[in-house]
């Protein structure tokens, strides 16, 4: 499908965000074993043996988003991301990467709604270098009005790219925040990049404000996978890392809007004249991640849009040959401690109305919310949930980020070996228990995409 | 245990700090690394002609097979493109013994999917499943593979998509860019042609049956299997399912010459409204088995292989110009290419260019210095361990080396190969390599801007997103006057009605009077809400004299009044704004000779001297807010158009420059009238009703 795979760039680009995790958990394989502590300054720490290749990932989360801005600062949180980057008090600027690319390693970060990660994966020789650069910028940051004006620049550059040069984008990404209100949910009525003209507004001394509230070590946890000495690394952890000082705990951001209920609902209809083909995306408000419903959801999801025999696909693709793609999505930019987005979206075929195709996917939404699911598309849900599940955990950066995932989105993190299981128990009642709260009409922002050029008013026509 | 793992952590972390050495102020040096072998992996002939190549790994319950044959877009009919690319698309829609839904269900229910997808050279299927399916993988694999039936409702589906993909692929600038720039390099070598309209409508099912048979074969096929299988348990499932198969291998690629650049030169797409522009520069290079790769790989890297390569040190981190530049060698079966990327925003693009260029040049004719070259030692080969990590990542690395036909020492020498290439030698590689003097340079973005500032880094040719040529003058056009033909406006009154989707919602009366020295047109529009009367007095020259419009707009009161003479404008324009009071804006400019209010352009339009293929740039003064606007008008041909008033033979004339394109149809017959007008991308129509 070669050609259709162009359709997939449509999806939000990774390096603003990781995907949220599958849920997790399970008998057999999937079983993450791990240790972890917390160092006196509130650091916590945790770690995963693996020898089976000579590499290791170290994978820093802080707990700081985009939902933690202000208005007049969207975007702040990622920007801040790439200040990360220019250097600390012992490293220069370009000399972080620098010395990780030299080590061979992979590296990068990502700004979400709830977390911004740092991860290197290196050759295991090199955890000392991934550690000591990771506690380096945690103490302090070598913050100059060059090197933030610089960056500010590659963040607009970064927006125009994934955003404002593309088709769909703008439309996608103002989309996730139309469900919220700004008075009652500023931190997800925003977007994760910001406006061009909120991230003009930014000054250096926010920088440092930002980083003085939110990067410290008692607002961070540093997991560690991989071929390494447990004894060594709790060696270097304190050495590098014992010596910062908290800070105090930052406030955290409110959300006075509560999942599945309340908003009325929207229907907007956005000009994209970048586009040539009609799209329509469909976006309802979903509880918190650790909410009991949402294993359902992502089973829903699964049903709906996963592979060739899903339901849109099958529906709304093949037999009424009304789009050209379909799909799905839950929290396209990762797990949230607050209310999140689950995004039905269709692509036209050539020839075909948005509005007809939109009623064909509401119909299919429609169904399962008034006769369920099959008992053969639940089973291969919870197939193909096990499968990504498996996925996720082979790599040492896919562990990682589920030691993560589980700390900071569920009750517990223990919950990372037992959360498949209890997914797996999720009926079919359930199914169309959660379709019927969720996938509601007055729970819906509907964003009809109008490919062409914009009219204007004013004039004589 | 719980409250004893807490308290081992808290003794550990206590008594750590009791001995802690400082925070080193340098970065910590590497310990030794012990040395890291290549996976092993199983190189087997099967009698049928295929190669078995397994990587046998049983950390995960994972499993995945992939069959590739010598079947890529590079083996598409000349004027067919995209027939491989179909017949990956419909392999696994449906054999004698499975639909397509029996297909997807048999191996999603398990948890597994299947997909086809092609590259230049090769047609490849894979299938992924928990290791527990693994006969599942091979039977359905074997099923769509070896008896495809590509139903021709299928075919159909397909090719619709595929229609509506191309649409969204020439919307995305990295695509349009991606696209032009393999045909600039390769020309009318299979690597470099594209799909298109024609093409996809032109493949009929026989072309897809017989590319299928003549290029699905087993001899010369690769089965990759990677994953929770045992040598004899694959040996047995491939045999199961492919043993008995038969089939010559298909003709390689003909050897086929790419085109001879003779300089640099810029092909600027014009992608109209772009922020960014995107950039490809590069050439062809040399085929995969040449002993020149090294150099230039370890040359490449250290231009713009990375975050702290030369591109992206320059281009974004000192001068904020992008998100990320980088460049980067290709390799395929035949020739293969280098290119080098950047998106940065319109303004900065020539200065990006040069910058881009000058790069180059250093990599060329400076000697590299060591530190540099270590660091691109210590990636490409420091690297090596995570490239490892998973057995289809292993699979991945020696599917590569055997379709490439790279031998069989690559993947052992590969690392040693690297760090042996000197900064002569890197040095000696870039000018073989980056044909320096004879560059293909791609830039998508708004030409409206980039044509007059990129005209003097090389030769531009423009051409739109589809690869037709433009003519530059279009691009910001001068209205002029235009030598009108004033027998064309005689006295007449026509009606028409305006259809808002297809219903009739209301219409408009036009009236022209000739009286003494002047032309009287007006127009009487009334729509719904909307009602607009508007009188231009003309004189007999067809120069304006003056403007009267009233009318009324989402319940706001609008009135013009503009008078004409000696080059200039006055009067008052009040029209509707969001607020809903109106809003009143004094009048009083120059405005070039020849300029036409815009209530009387569909008067003029019919006394142009209309000839197909013509385009005209006429001065529009646009009476709703003061400006004068470069309206083009592009005459087509001939049409016959059904409206109430009859079937009229008409121009068409395209209309570019206003709030939204138009589209404006004028009677062949003389004395032209007005026959339709119908606005691009807004869902009303008037038609001629006599």
């Amino acid at each position: 499908m070669r050609t259709l795979s162009v359709l997939l760039l449509l999806l939000p680009g990774t390096a603003l965000a990781q995907a949220g995790a599958a849920a997790g958990g399970g008998a057999g394989s999937g079983r993450i074993a791990f240790e972890q502590f917390t160092l006196p300054n509130g650091l916590r720490v945790i770690y995963s043996e693996d020898r089976s290749t000579p590499i290791v990932t170290v994978n820093l989360w802080y707990e700081v988003g985009s939902r933690n801005e202000r208005a007049g600062r969207s975007g702040f949180a990622h920007l801040f991301e790439h200040m990360m980057f220019q250097g600390s008090a012992h490293v220069n600027k370009a000399e972080h990467n620098q010395l990780l690319e030299r080590a061979g390693a992979d590296f990068n970060g990502s700004t979400a709604e709830d977390r911004t990660n740092y991860y290197e994966t290196v050759p295991s020789n090199r955890l000392n270098l991934a550690l000591w650069l990771e506690a380096d910028r945690m103490r302090s940051l070598a913050i100059t009005e060059e090197n933030f004006e610089n960056q500010r620049q590659a963040v607009k550059e970064e927006r125009r790219l994934r955003v404002d040069n593309q088709p769909y984008q703008g439309a996608f990404t103002d989309g996730l925040t139309w469900p919220f209100d700004s008075t009652s949910c500023f931190p997800y009525a925003h977007t994760v990049i910001g406006s061009m003209a909120d991230l003009d507004a930014a000054k250096l001394p926010d920088v440092q404000a930002f980083f003085d509230t939110y990067y410290a070590p008692n607002n961070a946890t540093l997991v560690v996978v991989g071929d390494f000495n447990p004894a060594e690394l709790r060696g270097l952890v304190n050495q590098y890392f014992a010596g910062i000082p908290s800070h105090a705990a930052p406030e955290a951001p409110r959300c006075d809007a509560t999942g599945g209920a309340g908003r009325a609902a929207q229907r907007r209809e956005v000009r994209d004249p970048k586009a040539n083909l009609d799209a329509v995306l469909r976006i309802y408000r979903v509880p918190e991640h650790r909410n009991p419903d949402t294993g359902a959801l992502e089973l829903l999801d699964l049903i709906l849009g996963q592979g060739e025999s899903s339901r849109l696909n099958v529906s709304v693709v093949r037999r009424d040959k009304a789009a050209v793609a379909t799909g799905s999505l839950l929290n396209p930019f990762g797990s949230r401690n607050g209310p999140g987005v689950w995004v039905t979206y269709g692509i036209v075929n050539q020839g075909v109305s948005a509005d007809r195709m939109d009623s064909l996917i509401a119909a299919q939404l429609d169904t399962i919310r008034t006769n369920g699911v099959t008992a053969p598309e639940l089973e291969k849900a919870k197939n193909l949930l096990r499968s990504g599940f498996i996925a996720n955990r082979e790599t040492t950066m896919g562990k990682a980020e589920e030691l993560h995932h589980y700390l900071t989105f569920h009750d517990s993190i223990d919950e990372i070996n037992t959360d498949l299981e209890r997914v797996l128990a999720v009926t079919s009642e359930d199914l169309k228990r959660v379709a019927t709260r969720y996938l509601d009409p007055n729970n819906l922002t509907v964003v009809i995409v109008r490919a062409g050029p914009a009219t204007t008013s004013g004039g004589s026509q | 245990m719980r409250a004893a793992r807490a308290l081992t952590a808290l003794v550990l972390a206590a008594g750590a700090l009791t001995a802690q050495e400082p925070f080193p102020t340098r970065p910590p040096s590497a310990a030794p690394l012990r040395p890291v072998q290549f996976p092993p992996f199983r190189d087997v002939a099967l009698p049928n002609g295929m190669t078995l190549l397994l990587v046998e790994n049983h950390e995960q319950p994972t499993l995945s097979v992939s069959l590739s044959f010598r079947a890529g877009n590079a083996f598409d009919p000349a004027g067919k493109e995209g027939v491989a690319a179909l017949v990956a698309e419909l392999v696994t829609k449906g054999t004698p013994t499975r639909t397509a839904e029996q297909i997807a269900a048999a191996i999603e229910g398990v948890g597994g999917g299947i997909a086809a997808s092609t590259g230049d050279d090769f047609l490849t299927v894979s299938a992924d499943v928990l290791g527990e399916y693994a006969e599942l993988a091979f039977t359905l694999l074997a099923d769509v593979t070896r008896r495809p039936t590509f139903p021709a409702e299928e075919l159909e589906l397909a090719r619709q998509r595929f229609l509506s993909s191309l649409e969204v692929e020439l919307s995305q600038p990295n695509s349009v860019a991606g696209r032009a720039f393999q045909k600039e390099i390769y020309g009318t070598h299979p690597y470099g042609r594209n799909t298109s309209v024609a093409a996809y409508r032109a493949i009929t099912r026989d072309d897809v049956l017989a590319f299928a048979a003549r290029r699905i074969r087993p001899t010369g096929a690769l089965l990759v299997v990677a994953g929770d299988i045992t040598l004899a348990r694959a040996r047995q499932l491939a045999t199961a399912a492919f043993g008995e198969w038969r089939g010559a291998a298909p003709a390689p690629l003909a050897a086929q010459p790419a085109p001879t650049k003779r300089a640099t030169d810029i092909l600027l797409v014009h992608r109209p409204g772009s922020v960014q522009s995107n950039i490809v520069i590069g050439n062809t290079t040399f085929l995969p088995t040449d002993t020149g790769y090294y150099a230039a790989r370890i040359a490449a890297h250290v231009l713009g292989g990375g975050a702290d390569s030369r591109l992206f040190l320059i281009l974004r981190e000192q001068k904020g110009w992008t998100y990320g530049s980088f460049a980067a060698l290709r390799r395929t079966r035949g020739l293969g290419y280098w290119e080098a990327t950047f998106e940065g925003r319109t303004e900065v693009t020539d200065s990006a260019l040069v910058e881009l260029l000058h790069q180059i040049d250093r990599v060329r004719t400076e000697v590299i210095p060591d530190s540099e070259l270590t660091a691109a030692r210590g990636f490409l080969i420091g690297s090596f361990p995570l490239t490892i990590e998973t057995p289809r990542q292993i699979a991945s690395v020696v599917t590569n080396a055997r379709l490439l036909g790279l031998g069989p020492t690559y993947i052992q020498r590969y690392r040693e190969r690297l760090a042996a290439v000197t900064g002569p030698r890197a040095r000696a590689g870039a000018q073989r390599t980056f044909h320096r003097t004879a560059l293909t340079i791609v830039v998508v973005g708004d030409a409206k801007t980039l044509y007059d500032k990129l005209k003097p880094i090389a030769a531009v040719r423009l051409v739109d997103i589809e690869g037709n040529a433009m003519n530059p003058g279009d691009l910001n056009p001068t209205g002029g006057p235009v030598a009108f033909d004033a027998t064309q406006v005689v006295a007449r009154s026509d009606s028409f009605q305006a259809l808002v989707q297809g219903n009739v919602l209301g219409g408009q009366a036009t009236k022209v009077a000739l009286s003494g020295d002047s032309i009287i047109y007006t127009e009487n529009t009334a729509i719904a809400g909307f009602q607009q009367r508007s009188t231009v007095v003309l004189n007999r020259d067809l120069t304006m004299r003056r403007t009267e419009q009233t009318g009324t707009v989402q319940n706001q009161q609008t009135s013009i009044q503009l008078a004409y003479s000696g080059g200039r404008v006055k009067g008052t324009a009040m029209s509707p704004s969001p607020t809903g009071t109106p809003r009143s804006v004094a009048v009083d400019t120059t405005v070039p000779t020849g300029t036409i209010d815009d209530n009387a352009l569909t008067l003029l339009l019919t006394a142009l001297p209309l000839e197909q293929g013509k385009t005209f740039h006429l001065n529009v003064f646009s009476s709703g807010d003061g400006l004068t606007r470069v309206v083009s008008v592009k005459v087509g041909g001939v049409e016959q158009v059904v409206v109430p008033a009859g079937t009229i033979p008409a121009y068409r004339l395209e209309l570019a420059g206003m709030q939204l394109p138009l589209v404006v149809h004028v009677s062949r017959d003389k004395p032209r009238r007005i026959v339709r007008i119908a606005p691009t991308g807004a869902p009303l129509v008037f038609e001629l009703v006599k």
